[in-house]
């Protein structure tokens, strides 16, 4: 979902800090404005910008994705929120009302549209470039600017690790194959085990590889 | 729903096959790893696979237990269509051992992790730990303080205490030296044997392939044949 996707479009050739601070404003906005239309209209915006770098595909899954997670949020809103016009009555006093639908709509927007610059940022940006040029320009220390592309780096390994886990327990009779979404979640709790472990021991080698090879002695100019 | 969309027949099954392979064609994205596999697989039956590097073994045992559907073909084990079942509903007759032991086990000790299987099918009998050379005293530890091959033999132990009809593992001996590698194959083979059963067993060691082989397939260019491999010269030829 994060992984890199190689090209070399406008977006890519963009300088990472660049990408980064374009990818925070236009989240930013996204708070700033409290309208669904705009909301839309950025939406719209981030999804031309995909379909730019050739991520037109991943860019609706994304959307589709979010907005399927924020669903829950959106029923929470308007199952909560009293105030304004009855749109329609539940059961006595409990109502839905046109403010909290709007309200829970605008929230759904807010965090699709607020997700998605940063998620297209990372995908049209090397982990290795994005950490040097953040220590180049924004003078983070490069120690938090190599552990953050380690971290960015780890993250398709390890979901392909996830997946390799949930098929040998599959394999096991576990059924992880099942369609229930909260069966599924109550069964992967134990097996965040294997991948905890997994993880730890895969980072542990690569700091003892990094400090052998000298990570730590280099200092700023 | 499953993708291939011949899943109106499902494949007839012989008397004693327990695997059934029927032109079985796999590809990811625009790399084609199966163009139509068959072969079958009969109870009693030590069938090793070999193949070079990424032919497609491991996914070919990822298609036998239903972990992956084929996109053409049909895929029959133990009498059920692969395309039509739950991979955890066959887990019982069809045990898979992956490479990587670390993948299974997530289990607080030994014991628990052997019998995790046993007791998620219904089945009572303890298995003999001993076979696999786990101490009694050392049932109650942490598996993940065991080392490499031990924990390939816990593992291991997990997947034979469930008695399954069909074995699939996928290079069980990797990481292992010579003499744990022999033990692991003699009670896979012993189990075999006393259960009848059938082993699809994916290898790179020739010379366990010819110690325990009933029979020997090849997978090359997304085909398999039968090989009668004896030397590393002979598998070059073949391939």
């Amino acid at each position: 979902m994060l992984t890199y996707y190689p090209g070399k479009t406008f977006l890519h050739r963009l300088d990472p800090t660049l990408k980064v601070l374009f990818a925070f404003t236009i989240s930013t906005a996204c708070f700033v404005f409290a309208n669904i239309f705009v909301l839309l209209g950025i939406l719209l915006f981030e999804f031309l910008l995909a379909l730019s770098c050739g991520l037109w595909k991943w860019g609706l899954r994304s959307i589709l994705g979010l907005l399927k997670l924020c669903a829950l949020l959106f029923v929470i809103q308007i199952l909560t929120y009293g105030d304004g016009d009855v749109l329609l009555r539940l059961y006595g006093d409990w109502v839905i009302t046109f403010e909290g639908a709007e309200i829970g709509l605008i929230l759904t927007l807010r965090i699709t549209a607020s997700a998605l610059p940063l998620a297209l940022m990372l995908r049209v940006t090397k982990p290795t470039a994005l950490a040097n040029s953040l220590y180049r320009y924004l003078h983070i220390p490069y120690k938090y600017a190599f552990a953050f592309g380690m971290a960015m780096r780890f993250i398709p390994i390890f979901a392909e690790e996830m997946a390799e886990i949930m098929e040998a327990q599959t394999a096991r009779g576990v059924e992880l194959d099942t369609r229930s979404f909260f069966k599924k979640i109550r069964l992967l709790m134990p097996l965040c085990v294997p991948l905890l472990l997994s993880s730890v021991r895969k980072i542990e080698t690569a700091t003892i590889s990094a400090e052998l090879r000298g990570f730590g002695l280099r200092k700023r100019k | 729903m499953p993708k291939n969309k011949q899943a109106a027949l499902p494949p007839k099954m012989l008397p004693g096959e327990v695997l059934r392979f029927e032109d079985v064609r796999l590809s990811f994205g625009e790399l084609k790893i199966l163009q139509g596999v068959s072969f079958s697989v009969f109870a009693g039956e030590f069938v090793i696979l070999l193949g070079e590097n990424g032919a497609g073994k491991s996914t070919l045992l990822r298609l036998a237990n239903g972990l992956l559907k084929p996109d053409i073909g049909a895929v029959a084990v133990c009498g059920h269509d692969t395309r039509q079942v739950k991979t955890s509903l066959i887990a019982k007759e069809v045990g898979f051992l992956f490479q990587n032991p670390d993948r299974q086990i997530f289990n607080k000790t030994i014991r628990e992790e052997i019998e995790f299987g046993m007791k998620l099918h219904g089945i009572p009998t303890r298995p003999s730990y001993t076979e696999f050379r786990i101490p009694d005293f050392a049932l109650d530890d942490d598996p993940f303080t065991l080392s490499r091959g031990e924990r390939q033999r816990v593992a291991l132990a997990s997947v034979l205490a469930c008695e399954p009809r069909l074995m699939l593992l996928d290079e069980p001996t990797v990481g292992l030296d010579d003499s744990e590698a022999r033990q692991l194959m003699d009670a896979v083979k012993r189990r075999q044997r006393e259960n009848n059963a059938a082993v699809l067993l994916i290898t790179h060691d020739l010379e366990l392939a010819n110690a325990y082989a009933d029979r020997k397939l090849l997978l090359e260019r997304g085909r398999v044949a039968d090989a009668d491999i004896l030397s590393w010269e002979d598998f070059s030829a073949q391939a």
